[in-house]
């Protein structure tokens, strides 16, 4: 066990670790040039010139409130659909699931270069409105996977209870069930928003280039910054979803049966 | 119909209203690819040199990173899915999926590239001459920093699609392969494999119709010759000429089919599995 153990970290720090740290050192330090018998010379020239670009501040606002309004229609779609999907046991279901899961294995490249004239004409194309919408694509149908294992897990006994008890539809919703997804909603707050900060083909396609996301910074980017002012906007990239994670995690302690920091518990 | 007498249907009310946006994009496309002249676009991508290579370098570092990534996860976790069960070593292994996937592969540019930190080390070392030497691993026509990239990124999602199937199986199944007098060899094909194929089957598509169809890794790490179909389309869709779109959306459709075609497969496999299990019989 303790060989095991030792494998283990060994591995995860040569594949997870360190790159994650070679990332950060080289935001906080000039581009390096190890081969010319340079050492490291640090600073934070690589965030504050990142921070210093005006677009990136705009970028980071729209991509935030376009992960937030994804993230909330995925939680609604996720509850209601995997709800479904753990109450019905019949007949094809399998197939149902299928159906449920071809809109990420169908290319999200096909489906938005079709959605694009429909959204012009109804004109959503080139607004953050149309941009939301695509991106629920690549995200629901993993909501869907995930509320339904934790409804399953949940079990049957779960929902009867509160309906022989009288509570309503909405009741049962805020009392037993959100409180009882709290883990769901963790995992389904990271994978939502690293997906949607992670589209740049089908963001340029739909915002025609007028809905300015972090993708949409960062591709051009590419071209003309060192390697520091990259790694710092890297790093920017992750720090996104661990703040909205706080968010989300601020805002259920909302929830029933939460235990609140400044309330006396044992 | 029973579904229609309880709530249930209302339940999945959202989901249908959502399922229109995709399959109306997709029909669309399939309209918008023929643009009213039959399958001519077909005809003309499929004679077109530049996308038959394209097709052929796709499928191969699809296919290859998407195996790799299965394998690799796989391994690390039959080996390693206890020390899962903790917090910590579970947030050390999803470091990868904390960050974009071309985040990621600006990450083993950064590394693997030919003035990249490695190459850079070895020279620092003396072990490398200097840092022409070192071999091209990114933006190299043979998809290594397409695939490395990859696969990086999917053997955490491989690890957190395989680890909770991992984690619900009983031990007692093992020690039943044991008791019988089977090896490490058995226990792989009678107790794990069965146990996860439905799981390896959907990660594989997913993992697989991602990579083959994506834009944003191979537009970073690749080069424009052989390019990934993805990139391709794109360049149909946007380029200088309007007389292209057709054609990108021809390309996009035929992967699409290719992709649901694949997914009928893997699913009637699994179902027809199902079946025999229920009636007794081992296949």
């Amino acid at each position: 066990m303790i060989r095991k153990k030792a494998m283990f970290l060994s591995l995860t720090l040569l594949f997870f670790i360190f790159p994650l740290t070679i990332m950060l050192l080289q935001s906080i330090s000039a581009p390096w040039r190890f081969h010319t018998g340079q050492g490291i010379d640090w600073g934070w020239q690589g965030f504050s010139l990142l921070f210093q670009n005006p677009q990136l501040w705009e970028a980071t606002f729209t991509s935030i409130w376009i992960g937030f309004a994804v993230l909330f229609i995925n939680i609604t779609i996720g509850l209601f659909t995997g709800k479904a999907l753990a109450s019905y046991t019949s007949y094809g279901k399998p197939w149902l699931e299928a159906l449920l899961l071809s809109p990420i294995l169908i290319p999200s490249l096909a489906i938005a270069m079709g959605l694009h004239l429909f959204m012009i004409r109804v004109g959503l194309a080139d607004t953050i409105w149309g941009v939301m919408l695509i991106h629920l694509v690549p995200t629901v149908p993993y909501s869907i996977k995930i509320f339904h294992n934790s409804y399953q897990q949940m079990g049957k006994a779960m929902m009867e209870q509160p309906h022989i008890l009288g509570a309503g539809f909405w009741t049962q919703v805020f009392t037993v069930e959100l409180p009882l997804l709290r883990p769901a909603i963790r995992s389904l707050t990271f994978l939502t928003i690293v997906i949607s900060l992670s589209q740049y083909a089908i963001t340029a396609i739909i915002g025609g280039g007028r809905v300015l996301t972090l993708p949409l910074v960062f591709f051009p980017f590419l071209d003309n910054a060192n390697t520091s002012i990259m790694a710092a906007f890297s790093i920017w990239f992750a720090l996104i979803p661990v703040f909205m994670y706080i968010i989300i995690e601020a805002l259920m302690m909302f929830l029933p049966y939460s235990r609140l920091p400044w309330r006396n518990h044992r | 119909m029973k579904l229609f007498k309880n709530k249930i249907f209302l339940l999945f009310l959202p989901a249908a209203i959502f399922m229109i946006l995709p399959f109306y994009g997709f029909f669309h496309a399939l309209t918008q690819s023929t643009g009213g002249e039959g399958l001519a676009h077909y005809e003309e991508i499929l004679s077109s040199e530049r996308f038959l290579s394209s097709v052929w370098f796709s499928i191969r570092t699809a296919g290859i990173a998407t195996i790799i990534s299965i394998i690799l996860g796989l391994v690390f976790t039959k080996l390693f899915h206890p020390l899962l069960n903790n917090t910590f070593p579970r947030l050390m292994v999803w470091i990868p999926m904390l960050f974009p996937h071309f985040v990621w592969g600006y990450m083993v540019i950064l590394i693997f590239s030919e003035t990249g930190w490695m190459a850079q080390t070895l020279v620092a070392a003396g072990w490398l001459g200097d840092t022409s030497n070192f071999p091209v691993w990114t933006r190299d026509p043979e998809g290594i920093g397409i695939i490395v990239t990859y696969v990086w990124k999917e053997v955490p999602l491989v690890i957190l699609l395989l680890f909770p199937v991992y984690a619900s199986i009983r031990p007692e199944f093992y020690a039943l392969v044991n008791s019988l007098g089977g090896n490490a060899w058995h226990r792989l094909t009678t107790v794990d494999l069965p146990h996860l194929l439905p799981v390896l089957v959907e990660s594989f598509l997913i993992i697989f119709s991602f990579t083959l169809a994506a834009y944003e890794v191979p537009a970073l790490i690749g080069t424009t010759f052989p390019e990934m179909i993805s990139v391709l389309g794109y360049e149909w869709f946007y380029g200088s000429s309007w007389e292209d779109r057709p054609l990108a959306f021809a390309a996009m459709v035929m992967t699409s089919l290719f992709l649901l075609i694949l997914t009928l497969i893997g699913y009637f496999g699994l179902s027809r599995r199902r079946w025999r299990a229920m009636r007794g019989d081992r296949a």
